[in-house]
């Protein structure tokens, strides 16, 4: 339970979980953690298990075998006052007004009336949703309904927030003002999970990912480990001037948007290149190793594991 | 418990403070009584008010000895008019002066024979008064003890009494008749009407995924009772109203209708009704919410209801039975079965007096059987909650894979 490295208390501990419907096996022998103070993206294609890690973790399933640990031991009652989960299906009730619906919500958090009212007040203005706090659920667009579902989330303050697809429905404003929300709880402490198929927000919001699929762990770790581990040796270069087409230690230049993607000799290192091309007095604004997008890593690890399972 | 009571509060104020509501509630009795009253108005509007003759020929009536109540809507005092002939009066019924005539003959004194003559029959009530009218003037009674006298006027009462003495019924008490099946007719429009919010609100759950959130918020266990109770809650509510309702057009309607004021019910006779029925509404509502939790589209859902409903109501089906043999081997068996139990009961009580044993022992197979089906539902719930797609079986519910 207590994480040497880090030196606190993980708020969630998974040890070798399954699950098993019927012919389908949904969890495979998964362990992770998650840690206070952390946005732990939990990704994976769809069906691969990610639902059911999420449901475990809630207590709603128990799994066949394995442990998991919530908030400093097994789940319990009084543990779910202090969780907030926004499951992928919304789910608010559609015939009420608003601030009723999610005044109702958070006293099943077993917040008191005055404190439920304050917080809501807050975040309702916060979300550009206090005007609406009258209208019935129905009436609401689906950013709106969203956003509120994130009230419903967020507010008797959990220590564990479990989110799937927080920015569906979002436009940009919005997508930035749930973003800057969940930063902030991060910093105040709090461990969220979000799971998404978004990887440009996993890898402006998350600290550390796990990729499952078939139920399996694909890839567990910080977001900068798991991409250096799949960097490659290219080099992005934004000239002033046009490339040369033959740079010393080069095999090929390509041309994308505006920039250029070197693509190196088998023994070339980017330092010679930089000295090179500075030597070679071409002027260049912006010089960085390519890291592969989450989306390509994503794509070939799953890629990978598809072959190996079907021979 | 606190979050039970939240349920309950919730799930009580979003059904009771609706429209759907208040117009399920105000439906049943204003239907009543508008039928009621549209129904008394016209048997008495319709009475024939014009007066009515009579040929006394034995001498005995006395037009002045006639002892006049005040006229009311329901009961119009009629003037008697005397005719000398019965030519006269076959006149004047024929010109329409009269609705009718007696004829009194010189016999009468002795063999108390008499007459009616009429184009269309007057009105029971005012056949009455001209009973009343000639018991005033006979001399019959004269010497009788007045107590007596009072006994051979009322005439006889039947009164039926258990072996024990624990408990009896009377002949003109109606309302031992009427009562239980008033009350069968309004446990059956609760059980439907707040059984079926509760269906609709756990299958509603279930499909726009709140149940989700709920079920992170409070255990299963924890929604499920909150819910039954919230929804007992409407359904005592809705009954109180009716109750309320019906006991105040009893009051209004005693100042009019003689008959009305005679109506008490026993205290024990309100205990039996209570422990019949709560536990049999507790257990239906508990059996609908686990239809609930096991379907998936609210249609479905309504189809089951049927299913459940429809079986509450076999006694009524069959009440040619109840009402030729109330404590057969039918009625009885079907008294003591959960499901049939309520409306059997209530049948039974409406035509014989059951014995106490034997309401005493469908209570209690009512409160166990509602227990059963609180911990069916429960166990429903947490299984069928998170099938989205698929129904749950029976022997799902019953088998051993359940989470715990």
């Amino acid at each position: 339970m207590f994480n040497k490295k880090r030196g606190k208390m993980a708020i969630i501990t998974a040890h070798n979980i399954s699950k098993r419907f019927g012919e389908t096996q949904a969890v495979d022998q998964l362990s992770f953690e998650v840690q206070p103070g952390e946005i732990f993206g939990l990704l994976g294609p769809n069906g691969a298990g990610k639902t059911t890690s999420i449901r475990m973790i809630l207590d709603i399933f128990q799994p066949d075998s394995g442990e998991i640990s919530v908030l400093d031991g097994p789940m319990n009652e009084e543990k779910k006052n202090h969780i907030g989960y926004m499951p992928e299906e919304r789910g608010l009730y559609q015939d009420i007004p608003l601030e009723r619906c999610l005044l109702f919500l958070a006293s099943l958090k077993g917040m008191d009336s005055a404190n439920a009212k304050s917080q809501l007040e807050t975040y309702l203005r916060h979300l550009d949703l206090y005007d609406v706090r009258d209208k019935k659920v129905k009436e609401l667009s689906k950013g709106m309904q969203q956003k509120a579902q994130l009230i419903a989330t967020l507010i008797h303050d959990p220590r564990l927030v479990i989110i799937d697809e927080p920015f569906t429905s979002l436009d940009p404003v919005n997508t930035e003002i749930v973003k800057k929300l969940l930063e902030q709880k991060r910093d105040e402490g709090k461990a969220i999970i979000m799971s998404t198929h978004q990887m440009s927000q996993v890898e402006e919001l998350c600290n550390r990912i796990l990729l499952i699929n078939h139920g399996q762990r694909l890839l567990y770790g910080t977001l900068q480990d798991i991409q250096s581990q799949f960097a490659s040796r290219d080099i992005l270069v934004t000239p002033l001037t046009e490339l040369p087409g033959v740079i010393e230690g080069v095999a090929e230049v390509k041309k994308l948007n505006g920039r250029y993607r070197l693509i190196l000799d088998q023994d070339a290192q980017p330092n010679q290149i930089l000295k090179n091309m500075i030597q070679a007095g071409i002027e260049i604004t912006q010089f960085e190793i390519a890291t592969p997008p989450l989306n390509q890593i994503f794509i070939e690890v799953v890629r990978q594991q598809e072959c190996a399972q079907n021979g | 418990m606190d979050k039970i009571w939240r349920i309950t509060k919730y799930e009580y104020t979003r059904h009771v403070f609706q429209k759907r509501f208040l117009f399920s509630l105000l439906s049943l009795p204003i239907l009543i009584l508008v039928m009621f009253a549209v129904s008394i108005l016209v048997a008495f509007v319709s009475i024939n008010k014009t007066p009515l003759g009579y040929v006394d020929r034995s001498g005995v009536l006395d037009l002045a000895a006639r002892e006049v109540k005040d006229s009311t809507l329901f009961n119009p005092v009629i003037e008697f008019i005397p005719y000398q002939s019965t030519e006269g009066a076959e006149t004047a019924l024929n010109n329409g002066q009269i609705q009718a005539y007696y004829l009194l003959p010189e016999t009468y004194p002795q063999n108390l024979d008499v007459q009616l003559v009429f184009i269309e029959e007057p009105a029971n009530e005012i056949q009455a008064q001209f009973s009343d009218f000639v018991a005033q003037n006979l001399s019959l009674f004269d010497n009788l003890d007045p107590q007596v006298e009072r006994r051979l006027a009322e005439g006889s009462q039947l009164k039926i009494t258990t072996l024990d003495g624990s408990r009896e019924t009377s002949q003109d008490q109606w309302y031992t008749i009427l009562t239980p099946l008033i009350a069968g007719i309004l446990f059956f429009f609760v059980v439907i009407t707040s059984g079926g919010y509760l269906l609709q609100a756990v299958v509603e759950e279930k499909e726009n995924r709140t149940m989700e959130i709920v079920i992170t918020s409070v255990s299963p266990g924890q929604l499920m009772t909150g819910k039954i109770i919230g929804d007992i809650g409407v359904g005592l509510t809705q009954l109180l109203i009716w109750i309320l309702f019906g006991w105040g057009s009893l009051m209004i309607g005693a100042k009019y209708l003689p008959v009305l004021q005679d109506f008490s019910l026993p205290p024990e006779y309100l205990f039996v009704l209570l422990g019949i029925l709560i536990p049999a509404f507790v257990m239906i509502s508990a059996i609908l919410a686990a239809i609930g939790a096991t379907v998936t589209e609210l249609r479905e859902a309504q189809q089951f209801q049927s299913l459940v409903i429809l079986p509450v109501m076999i006694p009524y089906y069959i009440v040619s039975t109840f009402m030729a043999n109330p404590n057969g081997t039918l009625a009885t068996i079907l008294s003591f079965v959960p499901i049939t139990a309520p409306i059997a009961m209530l049948l039974r009580m409406s035509f014989t007096i059951v014995p106490t044993w034997q309401v005493v022992l469908a209570s209690m197979i009512l409160i166990i059987s509602a227990i059963f089906a609180i911990w069916f539902a429960g166990r429903a719930f947490r299984l069928g909650m998170l099938q989205y797609g698929k129904r749950l079986t029976i022997k799902e519910v019953f088998g051993k894979r359940v989470q715990q």
